[in-house]
């Protein structure tokens, strides 16, 4: 069976990660990452929450050694875990911090210093080997799995890299923004910087000041992996950064004129990706040249009755694609919006159904929906929700909901009404949530 | 004056908070040692990146996560904006 190493071309003593101020080698990585597989409980699958970048890369390195599948949740909120503890009741939780899951074994990551001995030869890893599930919402309110080869996660990182120019060896530095525990941050802030050589910050930088001061931490080439949101807040704050090298930005549609903003304040090119869970990342373009889409190469778009298909050798089977997309004869493609049922709020995909399902589980609620206004002039575009519940509050349900989904899906606002406009066969038409909300927002200034 | 009781600046900080992130809530309301995050208010980490950059706007003190004190800091409107008077440049 083919496999691929663990980690790309480095020399034991060069310097894999920046963690916490200081510089991790790859002879120190292989150290950490035998010693943490060795003390892993013996189970079938892992919750990997460490916050430390580098330390979520040991545990999942040592994973994939046991042979162990990791569990990549969409959110950290409670109950997003308990029902994916509930659906795999032998995993145990991974943590860099005094921190447990409820309702299984959490194992904390230690690091030790002092110098590691070089194990001669990098583990290889059977391409067909899945190492990962990342949950996707779907409209049934579950959380469905997509499992993750090794294949997948090598492929798409030596493609993305090969598509940027980025060549082993170079040792440039990648700090990023987004959570490892999404697609994306998995592919481009892990995946990429380990399969090249890379150096990987392992914070997470949040705050125009903390992406400085990360940049300011690592030295040569830098390669900042982030989000329209995260570049807005750079552009807008004005902040001095030290010299970038390359921006790639996903999870959210970035405008052409943030792009040529951005473009000018860190004086480098800005790339997108384009990609979901499903598939990983998918194709690629940079921002200023147009909207066309160029697919990373090892990947094919194909239509089919229905949607467009993405295959890919690394897929176990084709992919449909859950935007509406044209394609060109050279496979050159735009975006033309989400189908029906899928919304994005800043950088997190999710279904209208699953939410609503999710509102009509409270205690109380008669009938709900959830609505995704039109995007505006603000910096993200928050959900809205109507909903029928006789005798309960705006902020009783809100707190109630709170348990049950993301934060970032959380309505704002929700707000209380005595029925929905369903029509004959008592279908929701989006039109007529669309009139609701519009005579909502127009009424707002006079029942503030 | 008793510890719900909004000082200037709170109410101030108060008002930014609820237009920035376009809460439905009487800025008045707001408990001053309530949390902002998770429970109480509910904000996550996008509202905190918009409050950083209305917070700078408007008083010039530019947050950090990395800050030993942040969660302090986010704690509270009390805590936020005592952080808010120690550091404004505006």
């Amino acid at each position: 069976m083919p496999d691929a190493p663990l980690i790309g071309p480095y020399r034991p003593d060069d310097v894999l990660a920046w963690e916490q101020g200081g510089p991790r080698t790859a002879r120190q990585f292989l150290s950490d990452v035998a010693r943490l597989a060795e003390s892993l409980p013996d189970r079938p699958t892992v919750l990997n929450l460490a916050t430390s970048r580098y330390e979520f890369l040991i545990g999942f390195a040592a994973a994939i050694l046991r042979r162990q599948l990791t569990l990549l949740p969409q959110s950290r909120a409670s109950q997003t875990l308990r029902r994916i503890v509930g659906d795999y009741p032998d995993s145990y939780g991974l943590t860099d911090r005094e921190e447990t899951i409820e309702g299984i074994e959490s194992v904390s990551i230690q690091l030790r210093g002092g110098r590691a001995p070089w194990p001669g030869e990098i583990p290889g890893i059977p391409l067909s080997q899945v190492v990962a599930i990342a949950f996707t919402s779907g409209s049934t309110g579950q959380p469905m799995p997509n499992k993750k080869t090794w294949g997948a996660l090598t492929g798409v990182a030596h493609a993305t890299g090969s598509r940027l120019g980025i060549k082993g060896g170079d040792r440039a530095a990648v700090v990023a923004t987004v959570p490892h525990q999404h697609m994306f941050g998995l592919e481009a802030s892990v995946m990429l910087p380990i399969m090249h050589g890379l150096v990987m910050h392992a914070g997470r930088p949040l705050f125009p000041a903390d992406i400085r001061s990360a940049l300011a931490d690592v030295t040569g080439q830098r390669i900042l992996v982030t989000t329209p949101l995260h570049l807005y807040a750079c552009v807008t704050e004005g902040v001095r950064v030290p010299p970038v090298g390359l921006i790639l930005s996903a999870t959210a549609p970035l405008s052409r004129s943030l792009a040529q903003q951005a473009e000018r304040h860190f004086q480098t090119e800005v790339h997108e990706i384009f990609g979901f869970a499903e598939a990983g990342s998918v194709a690629q373009r940079r921002t200023i040249d147009g909207d066309q889409w160029r697919l990373l190469d090892g990947v094919r778009v194909v239509q089919d009755q229905t949607s467009w298909m993405v295959h890919a050798e690394y897929l176990p089977a084709p992919v449909p694609v859950p935007d509406r997309i044209t394609v060109d004869a050279h496979g050159m493609f735009v975006i033309h919006g989400r189908e029906a049922d899928q919304v994005n709020v800043a950088g997190h995909r999710v279904s209208l159904g699953d939410l609503n399902q999710k509102l009509l589980e409270i205690d109380g609620v008669q009938d709900g929906v959830f609505f995704m206004p039109e995007e505006g002039a603000d910096l993200v575009t928050r959900l809205m929700a109507f909903v029928v519940a006789p005798g309960k509050t705006s902020e009783e349900l809100q707190r109630a909901l709170r348990t049950h989904i993301d934060p970032v899906f959380m309505p704002r606002p929700l707000i209380c009404v005595p029925s929905l406009p369903r029509n004959a066969t008592g279908k929701l038409p989006r039109e007529s949530v669309s009139e609701l909300a519009r005579q909502w927002l127009a009424g707002q200034g006079h029942d503030a | 004056m008793t510890s719900s009781a909004l000082s200037p600046l709170e109410q101030d900080v108060a008002k930014l908070i609820v237009q920035t992130l376009k809460l439905k809530v009487d800025p008045a309301t707001i408990d001053p040692t309530q949390a902002l995050f998770g429970e109480g208010l509910g904000l996550d980490s996008i509202d905190a990146l918009e409050l950083s950059l209305a917070i700078s706007q408007s008083y010039g003190y530019q947050l950090r996560s990395n800050d030993p004190e942040i969660n302090a800091i986010f704690s509270s409107l009390r805590t936020l904006t005592k952080a808010i008077e120690k550091n404004r440049t505006k």
